[in-house]
């Protein structure tokens, strides 16, 4: 690995405590018939959301969402000019996604240096928030989106891809609609809806994937749909069906984030 | 002055983490031990390994990719801090002499640029190291291994609590405390000064800028002190906010 | 990717023609263009072969490589996935901009394959959290007309059945120590089974339909599409939305029926054709990259 030679270093090597821990019999999820936070499995149940707009001071936009412990917060800037020049994006704008993990976010503390799940990650985002963008009122510009996980307990994509567009909405930039995201775990035969990091990472191998969607909710377009694992195409459909309707349960409180936002920006010019 | 709020924020997936807001600027500052073998010039130390992130998402003057210098040297000063502070005596971190001891990485992001990052960035690094608290780490004699408690949690013990005071100076006449991210840009110099609770001088940091005079200068060292007993007042009341409902 | 130039009534000529189930090549809106596999192609991998579906041409070779197993899973071996853009595909590759795209086929492809079933993982292994094989698939991109994913997938899965990986046995060494030992003889070795690797089917939405094997024509008419991979026995292990624009529920649901048929389709005759050249053995004439 290339030394690090811009930040503080540390040791070479350390070991996370977690791996010294007494091997404990790891509760399987599946043998309970509920989920540990109390929600039903097989139900559109969502963690409460916490969600608030414009909070960094210095960015066009923001936002920042909390989902039981989940924590994103994301930024927007521009649109400003296109540092890229290239024929094919002189048309429409161009929306670039960032999206990191802070290493304090995970169990096991991550690198400074972008892993390829974040860089996957952005991409997911990416894919899933350019339908709802209007691009081609921004020609030759760039409207950057940063998106930064405080805390990931699960379900990290889809509550950045509704962070994310909650910012770009507060940035003021031109929207068909926003775009909502929600994400599934299916253990067996049963599925759970936003999961925590427990639920994604544990579970007997076999029967398991993973269902994230993208939701344009009032055009009922499905903007980005990412899913692996070993499933037939009817528990798909079911999946998606799931996670759209967990979609459109988060989007009143979505609505009234903005809503707050507006006024708040409204009521000192008025006064 | 602009009004200081430190909040303890609920990382869970960190040992212990702080968020400090100082007007605008809002830094999260979250720390995360792992084990390692200590030094080998000093085996009964641990380390604690502070970076400072300026990410592009706090102030469009920043951009992806490695740190910027700024964030360089914010890092190192920090580092300079613990250093030269003592704010964790680094022998506490060690778990058994030249076998095993703690590092404490404290990664401090800013999520909101507004002036002002060193005081902001301190103040967070106090705050969490003192909301953080580590399992009981004992060594099986039989097996030579580590064995980690997670049920037995233990806070570290915060010897000094270093408190910076950041001041914009314009041609050697007006002094500003706690700077905003234009009277900074604005300012011929920037000074920052660290001092502890026994109103010692822990560090002098002035990059550059136009010079200063002595008499200026004492005053800006008499003023930290004074903003220092206001901080660790405010840090004091919020941590003891905080403890009851743990 | 390479982007074609496709103006607005060639653009309805090409919708028009979708509507009606007759694509500009003659073509239905299920069918694959016609495709040329070959393996073994190149001598000095493990296993390799170049596929070739309409004008897209890919070359994927495999190595394998003794390693150590990642510590998440110590008895499993790994593969490593590695897409070049050669700018002999489109001079768009030139110098750093086939990077993007390359980063980008080779992440899906970790998703494609990071699955239980896919392969047997568990045969790659020598020596729990000692020695794993590691399987090096290095894709190129000799040209490409559309539906890069596709012919990747099935190169990659062509590619794996034709791999040979040879014999290791762990004798106990002088100290106590365990030492490998390859074997000498070139027909001693371990094939791996390739039933269960998906293939990956990519959908175009064009009008109100969709189409598999899109060109890049047709690519430019469609705002958006659906990637699936299929096992052979129609289980779906991966599913992406592709391109820039979005899609009804309805139309993802009719896309991943779609997809699933056809590729539950594409595995028979696949297989068939693979186990036959194979068969074939030294008497098969090479076409090699002249033909």
């Amino acid at each position: 690995m290339p030394v690090d030679t811009k930040r503080v270093r540390g040791p070479e090597e350390s070991q996370s405590p977690l791996l010294f821990l007494p091997s404990i019999a790891k509760k399987s999820v599946a043998a309970e018939r509920g989920r540990q936070d109390g929600r039903r499995r097989g139900q559109a149940d969502v963690r409460p959301v916490f969600a608030r707009c414009g909070l960094v001071s210095q960015a066009k936009g923001s936002a920042y969402i909390e989902a039981g412990n989940t924590k994103l917060i994301c930024s927007v800037f521009g649109p400003r000019e296109a540092e890229r020049k290239d024929e094919a994006g002189a048309s429409s704008g161009r929306l670039l996604c960032d999206l990191r993990f802070a290493p304090f976010s995970c169990p096991n503390r991550g690198a400074w240096i972008p892993s390829s799940e974040d860089k996957d990650t952005a991409q997911g985002l990416l894919e899933a928030l350019r339908p709802g963008v209007r691009l081609h009122r921004y020609p030759r510009a760039q409207i950057e989106v940063n998106v930064l996980v405080l805390e990931n307990d699960g379900s990290a994509l889809a509550h950045a891809i509704t962070c994310a567009s909650m910012a770009l909405a507060d940035a003021g930039i031109e929207m068909y609609d926003v775009v909502l995201g929600c994400s599934l775990r299916l253990d067996g035969n049963s599925f759970l809806l936003d999961p925590t990091l427990q639920e994604e990472t544990a579970g007997e191998p076999g029967a398991q994937g993973s269902v994230t969607v993208a939701l344009l909710p009032s055009l009922n377009q499905v903007s980005g749909l990412q899913a692996d694992g070993d499933m037939r195409e009817d528990t798909l459909a079911e999946a998606v069906r799931a996670c759209m309707e967990g979609c459109h349960k988060l989007y009143p409180v979505i609505q009234r984030a903005l809503l707050r936002a507006v006024h708040k920006r409204a009521s000192p010019s008025e006064s | 002055y602009n009004f200081t709020y430190p909040f303890s924020s609920s990382i869970s997936t960190a040992n212990g983490s702080a968020l400090v807001k100082i007007g605008n600027t809002t830094v999260i500052c979250g720390i995360k031990g792992e084990l390692t073998c200590p030094p080998s010039d000093a085996p009964n130390k641990g380390y604690i390994v502070p970076n400072v992130d300026l990410p592009p998402l706090c102030s469009s003057r920043f951009r992806p990719g490695p740190p910027s210098e700024q964030a360089q040297v914010a890092s190192q000063f920090i580092a300079d801090v613990i250093d030269s502070s003592n704010v964790i005596q680094k022998e506490d971190l060690c778990i058994e002499k030249g076998k095993l001891s703690w590092v404490l990485y404290c990664d401090i992001i800013c999520l909101d640029y507004d002036g002002n990052l060193l005081d902001t960035c301190v103040v967070a690094l106090l705050a969490a190291l003192k909301n953080a608290r580590l399992p009981e780490v004992t060594i099986n004699k039989e097996t030579d291994l580590a064995e980690v408690n997670t049920d037995k949690l233990h806070h570290l013990n915060v010897s000094k609590h270093p408190v910076s005071s950041s001041f914009s100076i314009f041609d050697n006449t007006i002094v500003i405390v706690d700077p905003t991210v234009e009277e900074e840009t604005l300012s011929t110099a920037m000074m920052t000064v660290v001092t502890d609770e026994d109103d010692r001088l822990c560090m002098l940091h002035k990059p550059g800028g136009s010079a200063l005079s002595g008499e200026k200068l004492q005053d800006c060292i008499s003023r930290a002190v004074t903003r220092h007993r206001e901080v660790s007042k405010l840090i004091e009341k919020v941590m003891d906010s905080f403890e009851p409902d743990k | 990717m390479a982007a074609v130039q496709v103006c607005e009534a060639e653009k309805v000529y090409i919708m028009h023609g979708v509507r009606d189930d007759l694509r500009v090549d003659g073509r239905g809106c299920e069918d694959y263009r016609h495709m040329e596999i070959e393996t073994d192609v190149v001598s000095n991998t493990d296993g390799s072969a170049r596929v070739k579906l309409g004008y897209t041409d890919v070359l994927v070779g495999i190595k394998a490589e003794i390693g150590k197993p990642k510590p998440a899973a110590p008895d499993e071996g790994y593969l490593e996935f590695f897409v070049d853009c050669s700018a002999n595909a489109t001079p768009e590759f030139e110098g750093r901009g086939g990077e993007e795209l390359g980063s980008e086929l080779s992440c899906t492809l970790y998703k494609v394959f990071n699955n239980v079933n896919s392969l047997e993982l568990r045969a790659l292994c020598i020596a729990p959290r000692e020695h794993c094989w590691v399987l090096y698939v290095d894709v190129l991109l000799l040209q490409c007309d559309g539906n890069l994913f596709d012919a990747i997938s099935i190169a990659i899965k062509a590619a794996l059945f034709n791999t040979r990986i040879p014999k290791v046995t762990i004798t106990e060494g002088e100290e106590g120590g365990a030492e490998l030992e390859l074997s000498d003889d070139p027909y001693d070795c371990v094939r791996l089974n390739v039933e269960n690797v998906p293939c990956i089917v990519t959908l175009c939405k064009i009008g109100h339909r969709h189409v598999v094997d899109a060109t890049l024509q047709e690519k430019a008419c469609s705002v958006a599409g659906l990637l699936v991979s299929v096992t052979h026995k129609g289980t779906i292990t991966c599913v992406r939305k592709v391109g820039g624009g979005s899609l009804e529920p309805e139309s993802i649901f009719e896309m991943t029926e779609t997809g699933k048929r056809v590729g539950k389709a594409l595995h028979a005759p696949l297989m068939k054709l693979l186990r036959d050249e194979e068969a074939q053995g030294k008497q098969r004439q090479k076409v090699g990259f002249l033909g």
